[in-house]
């Protein structure tokens, strides 16, 4: 109950405040959201199976992100950026898939 | 939450939103858990609702902070300026697709210009050709005496008391006038002189291309009417012919600015004679 509070006071808060990123990190937030939210469908995913853990989903969370904007950072150094956030987002979009149909197991056993 | 936390050391090798957590999770049938039974699963989940713990309250803060990203995210893609978080690379390529696109789209611009241009010369032409074509039409079919004239000239009147005035001179008269430049002629408002009119006598009178003429005679002539009036008066020419004494007839000549000839004659299409060369043909 408490984390779809925190969804829905981050989404308000975004709507209201109109929050704005420095410039230099916009092309990597959309890569970072990506990777947050295969984090938390991994942390719902352990939290069903019961072996859920605040400290390793918090770190498992800011790691991830981090490392996808390393890696789009990086490939946009070196000249492949756009290729590499696609192989990132396919990557994380495959666990994505892994994960929900984990937690669909979890949950309906189906 | 207590579950969770006594489970701590099994937690650090097993599925927790790590990058390793997928795994397993391809064949949960190979390997049976008991902690993924669906009963299980949902009294987490009803237990979590009913007594909420610290990683709760940690989960809400990681999508407390995904949610504002993500509106900023959405924000900032439907801002109207997408490209302001594009990569270099993608902008270049960009440009690119614009920069060859444009000129594309120039050869294509100069290519319909071309044709326009070949259109309308093509056109000009053709309708110089036309307005020529026409302009000769109009020559001929005064010449061949379908069309109306109008023009300086002059009108003979020739009086012939004792009728005899015949074709021969007649035929003469006609003959002088076409010397001294006549373009059109009429004879009595009625009869068109043209290349085959013929000139007749016979008991009744003169007959011009099959119809009676009568007396006086009055010939209308377009052309220049000083020279037409000299051709007629000059000594042995017509005019002396019909007022001497074999004759004895009289001559009036006037010259007009202004003579109309309004009868035509009628356009007979050839029979056997064809144009040698075909008509040109509009381009």
């Amino acid at each position: 109950m408490i984390p779809l509070l925190g969804l829905l006071a981050g989404i308000v808060l975004g709507l209201v405040l109109e929050p704005s990123i420095p410039q230099a990190l916009q092309p990597y937030l959309p890569i970072a959201i990506v990777a947050a939210m295969d984090a938390l469908f991994g942390a719902f995913r352990a939290y069903l199976e019961g072996n859920f853990n605040d400290r390793v989903f918090v770190v498992s969370f800011i790691s991830n992100v981090l490392i996808a904007a390393a890696i789009v950072y990086v490939g946009d150094q070196i000249g492949v950026g756009s290729q590499l956030s696609t192989g990132v987002v396919v990557v994380l979009g495959i666990r994505i898939f892994t994960n929900a149909a984990a937690i669909r197991r979890a949950l309906f056993h189906a | 939450m207590r579950r969770a936390t006594l489970r701590r050391t099994a937690a650090a090798e097993a599925p927790a939103g790590g990058p390793d957590d997928s795994a397993g999770s391809q064949a949960p049938a190979v390997r049976p858990d008991p902690g993924v039974s669906p009963q299980r699963s949902r009294g987490r989940l009803w237990s979590a609702l009913r007594q909420p713990g610290r990683g709760q309250l940690i989960a809400a803060v990681m999508l407390f902070i995904v949610g504002l990203g993500g509106v900023m995210q959405i924000r900032i893609n439907t801002a109207d300026d997408t490209y302001t978080n594009a990569r270099r690379e993608d902008l270049v390529q960009l440009l690119d697709g614009l920069g060859s696109e444009s000129r594309r789209l120039e050869d294509e611009i100069s290519q319909l210009e071309r044709t326009r241009t070949s259109l309308q010369s093509g056109a000009d032409t053709q309708r110089v050709a036309r307005e020529e074509a026409e302009k000769r039409v109009q020559v001929l079919s005064i010449l061949a005496g379908t069309m109306p004239a109008e023009g300086p000239g002059i009108r003979m009147r020739i009086a012939d008391p004792d009728n005899k005035v015949d074709a021969d001179v007649l035929l003469n008269a006609v003959e002088e006038m076409r010397d001294a430049g006549a373009e059109v002629m009429e004879v009595n408002d009625t009869i068109r002189v043209v290349a085959s009119t013929w000139f007749s006598s016979d008991a009744s009178g003169l007959v011009i291309d099959g119809r009676q003429v009568s007396t006086p005679i009055t010939v209308e002539v377009i052309g220049e009417p000083h020279s037409l009036e000299e051709a007629a008066r000059f000594r042995g020419g017509i005019v002396s012919e019909i007022t001497g004494p074999q004759i004895g007839g009289s001559v009036e000549i006037e010259r007009l600015d202004r003579v109309v000839v309004e009868s035509l004659h009628p356009v007979r299409q050839n029979q056997y004679a064809q144009p040698a060369s075909p008509p040109p043909s509009p381009r």
